[in-house]
């Protein structure tokens, strides 16, 4: 009794409730899933024998990993420059295009692939466009091939590069720039050698969590790709479907787990190994292409330091381009990305309202025909209703049981806690198909397959992950001693905790409820495999018509998966999110 | 029978700290705090007399603020006892100790009001809204705040914050009172009017003190006693006056004050007395007198010594003006206090050190 009092008194029994859940619903059927890849308890290699063995596997293997790799560049490509314009936009410019950025962010994937269904699609909008044009005779192929894959995986991973970018460029103290032009450094120059090195935290992670997603993508090659671009995922849900032999199926997840994994590790390397070295400037010249040229313009460059170092000053407080015709190609630059960002969802929400008998871009009238047709179909609502009471319970559920994991991850060691915090992300930064699987062998053995129950499991795997990141980041602003000072004038423990953190780090709590809440009623990879046949979430209906018809009510339906997470935002922000944000902010000075 | 006993038992509670009576409230017993390999603070034992100021001065990392946190309950010492009022509080939490305290950046909780604030440590001790209100009120004007109840932490100044963090800490009546940094958030002007401010709240309040701050000044103008910490371990501990005057280590001396060292190999004074073993001769820089070098011999000149140098570097400090003098190897710093009819020495020019061979101190090296 005594020893379990001492054990409550611990921080690191906070965690206790989110852990279960996690071990109970994933943890332990991944276990048993790596053992059954390998046909324990006999233990043979054959189940990966039989994945290496066709050629048609290593394929599709090599290929997911070529996709991944060419996603990620090309996100990298966008978004450096557009994170380094919006870093560097005034402050009110910024936070609107902070939040242009978030709202794609928070609509889900599958909404975002249907728009793309819509625009390139044989019947889609560029076709149609083009044909009424007299441009071309017969549809143009636009989809079903890589290209389209590319597009529409780089639109949904886009925001999630741009934001850690601008996080990490807005930290970047801007004296740094003007002190190395001070030292006589080319605007360039000063760009190369102090931002750039300096912004590799923001790459880094923005590539990590790129990739990994890309890796495990689903939704998007299977809906847009052609037969030839299947990745690892829709090969694994294929064979879901057909045979779920779990041995076969088991080894395909941890192949692709371990690719996951070994090229994180390769990838974090790289990039370290190259922050790392430009801190050393004698070994930069080694990179430049030719080290008799790169030495000659070093030469030729030292007259002109002299000249730069007194101009420093006037161009010190000037906005970023020098030239106007640089702030035009940023400008440009900025808009298009915006355009390939919302334009989209934009055309979705609008061609919701058509009055055709088709989709069709502009509308020929407007109409609210797809909306009665939505409400009037019972599949439809009823889906719209299991989502919403599965989205709240697992809201509830999982900001409970992830604030207290939170604040006790806060209390406990270092090394403790970034072990503990990589577990409980796990659910969001694995391959999602093999969280699905995983969870599909979870739900059997508690018999809760095809129920809300389960389905709530399911989700709330993935949305403690979210709750937890959200609120750790408000705890880490939070200032330790507010609570020191409070037990000084004799409050308890549980008292400390209602009366001063919670209040405190409400903002954050509430954030993490909305992702909790927005990440299920999104999911559709997890709940397409514990759903069973007769529980239906919206986004799984939605799936399912996409695949087998192009019904402009999945338009209505996909505006209203658009409006709802913009809906939720806005509520919060007019009732109060805002002022306690105001707050948290006014407390730094204060401690000042 | 059982009066015996009972008297006897108080006799035996009372005998490890019979040197320092009834008085000491609060006792450190050889602490000891490790983090890790890294030991914080060493075998510290130290008595605290009921309502005396002391001050716990030293550099960053010389432990001065862990051990603060041990007594306020925030981290357990690693071994050794903390006694107040006599019993242990080994296995007191922090919130069930009876005490207040000023945080470095003062701690006051945002989302509160000024007033909340204050009557947060009332309502934990279950007093009644109404009279905390007359509590709060009170207070306020005490500390100049009156009408300031309303307004958010955020909204007042930083001289306005360390006063309303000072009233909340007080106004429970805690029998102890711990300071931590109380004044380091605050510009220079603002920190000697708060330091009369506390020193009157100490007056009146009479409330057993114990301040951390690495701030000589704020130690010397503050404190009953300082206590001085390097490393972990307390270096001296004397009134203000005593340590200043009569410091034991160069370490002591060289934190509390300037101070200039005449060591040997580098600096030969014309009639030398050789410090004792393992000490080093040192010279506050006010009891240098400065003159040129062909000035006629002071009445005194007996009782002083003298040593010749070269002005290097001379500064004007308003009150003072401060010399910056080479003797051989050495450099000596002098202060002297500005007066009208005064001889000024110029950068360069040769000078005439001399000072009361008394006003020498040997410390440890």
């Amino acid at each position: 009794m005594k020893t379990l009092r001492e054990f409550g008194r611990m921080p690191i029994a906070l965690t206790g409730p989110a852990l279960a859940v996690l071990l109970i619903v994933f943890g332990i059927p991944i276990v048993q899933l790596f053992l059954i890849s390998f046909n324990a308890p006999a233990f043979s290699i054959a189940n990966y024998e039989a994945f290496f063995g066709p050629p048609a596997n290593v394929r599709v293997l090599l290929q997911t990993i070529e996709i991944s790799v060419v996603a990620t560049a090309i996100c990298l490509l966008i978004a450096y420059p557009t994170a380094y314009l919006i870093a560097a936009a005034s402050k009110r410019l910024r936070m609107a295009l902070i939040v242009l950025v978030l709202v794609p962010y928070l609509t889900s994937g599958l909404v975002r692939t249907y728009a793309w269904i819509v625009i390139l699609g044989d019947g889609g909008l560029i076709n149609n466009l083009l044909l009424d044009h007299g441009l071309i005779s017969s549809p143009r192929p636009l989809i079903y091939n890589r290209m389209a894959v590319y597009i529409g995986m780089v639109h949904i991973m886009l925001p999630m590069m741009i934001l850690p970018l601008v996080s990490v460029m807005m930290g970047i103290d801007k004296s740094l720039m003007s002190a190395a032009r001070s030292m006589g450094a080319r605007p360039s120059t000063a760009f190369w050698r102090v931002f750039f090195p300096l912004s590799m935290p923001g790459v880094r992670s923005g590539c990590l969590l790129v990739f990994v997603i890309c890796l495990g993508f689903y939704i998007t090659p299977a809906a847009l790709g052609g037969l030839g671009d299947a990745m690892l995922s829709t090969f694994i849900a294929s064979q879901v479907r057909s045979s779920f032999d779990m041995g076969r199926l088991a080894a395909s997840a941890f192949v692709l787990l371990t690719v996951a994994i070994v090229m994180l590790a390769i990838v974090g390397l790289d990039l370290s190994g190259t922050s790392r070295r430009t801190v050393q400037p004698s070994l930069k010249s080694r990179h430049s292409l030719s080290p008799l040229f790169a030495m000659m313009k070093r030469f030729v460059g030292e007259f002109f330091i002299p000249y730069r170092a007194k101009r420093w000053m006037a161009q010190l407080y000037r906005a970023g381009g020098d030239s106007r015709w640089l702030q035009l190609v940023g400008v440009t630059f900025l808009v298009l990305v915006m355009c390939y960002l919302l334009f989209p969802e934009l055309l979705v929400v609008i061609m919701s309202f058509s009055a055709g008998k088709y989709l069709e871009f502009p509308p020929s009238g407007f109409s609210l025909q797809w909306y009665r047709s939505f409400f009037g179909n019972p599949a439809w609502y009823a889906a719209a209703w299991t989502s919403t009471q599965v989205g709240v319970m697992v809201a509830i559920l999982s900001t409970i049981v992830g604030t207290l994991a939170a604040v006790g991850l806060n209390r406990t060691l270092p090394h403790l806690r970034s072990f503990l915090t990589m577990v409980m992300l796990a659910p969001i930064t694995f391959p999602v198909i093999i969280v699905g699987i995983a969870t599909y062998l979870g739900l059997v053995k508690l018999g809760l397959l095809g129920s809300m129950t389960g389905i709530v499991l399911a989700h709330t795997i993935g949305a403690i992950g979210y709750v937890v990141v959200i609120v750790s980041a408000s705890l880490a602003n939070f200032d330790p001693q507010l609570e020191q000072a409070a037990m000084s004038m004799r409050a308890g423990p549980l008292q400390t905790f209602i009366r001063v953190t919670l209040p405190l780090i409400r903002p954050g709590i509430i954030g993490g409820a909305v992702f909790a809440f927005l990440h299920s009623f999104d999911e559709v990879v997890i709940t397409s495999l514990v759903a069973g046949i007769s529980m239906r979430t919206l986004p799984l209906k939605m799936w399912e018509d996409i695949r087998h018809q192009i019904d402009p009510t999945i338009a209505a339906v996909a505006t209203l998966l658009i409006l709802l997470p913009l809906f939720i935002l806005m509520i919060l922000f007019v009732t109060g999110w805002r002022s306690t944000l105001g707050l948290q902010r006014a407390r730094p000075a204060t401690a000042a | 029978m059982t009066l015996h006993r009972n008297i006897n038992r108080l006799i035996a509670e009372n005998k490890p700290s019979e040197q320092n009576k009834v008085s000491a409230q609060i006792e450190f017993r050889s602490v000891t705090k490790m983090y890790g390999e890294v030991c914080a603070v060493k075998e510290l034992s130290l008595a605290v007399r009921r309502g005396e100021f002391l001050t716990i001065l030293g550099p960053s990392g010389s432990g001065k603020t862990t051990a603060l946190m041990m007594l306020a309950g925030f981290t357990a010492p690693t071994s050794g006892d903390i006694l107040i009022a006599g019993k242990s509080v080994a296995a007191v939490p922090s919130y069930r100790r009876d005490q207040g305290i000023v945080f470095q950046g003062y701690a006051l909780f945002p989302h509160l009001t000024v007033h909340r604030n204050l009557e947060f440590p009332l309502e934990m001790r279950g007093m009644k809204a109404a009279e905390r209100a007359i509590q709060v009120d009170r207070m306020l004007e005490r500390v100049h705040l009156k009408g300031f109840g309303g307004r958010m932490p955020s909204q007042l100044s930083g001289g306005q914050q360390q006063r309303v963090a000072l009233s909340r800490a007080l106004i429970a009546d805690p029998p102890l009172l711990l300071l931590d940094e109380p004044l380091g958030a605050l510009d220079r002007n603002l920190r000697e009017q708060m330091q009369v401010e506390i020193k009157s709240l100490h007056r009146e309040f009479g409330k057993t003190t114990i301040c951390v701050t690495h701030d000589q000044e704020e130690a010397l103008t503050l404190s009953d006693r300082i206590v001085v910490m390097r490393a972990g371990e307390i270096e001296q501990i004397d009134t203000p006056e005593a340590l200043y005057d009569r410091p034991a280590t160069r370490f002591a001396a060289e934190f509390l004050g300037e101070a200039n060292f005449l060591e040997p190999p580098g600096f030969q004074a014309e009639s030398d007395v050789a410090p004792p073993l393992g000490t080093v001769a040192m010279l506050r820089p006010e009891r240098i007198c400065v003159a040129e070098r062909g000035a006629p011999r002071r009445v005194d000149a007996d009782q002083r010594q003298f040593v010749c140098g070269i002005v290097e570097d001379m500064i004007y400090a308003g009150p003072l003006r401060k010399y910056q003098v080479r003797a051989g190897d050495s450099v000596v710093i002098v202060r002297e206090h500005v007066a009208a009819d005064q001889q000024i020495f110029r950068p360069g020019e040769e000078v005439r050190l001399n000072w009361l061979r008394s006003d020498v101190r040997f410390v440890a090296a």
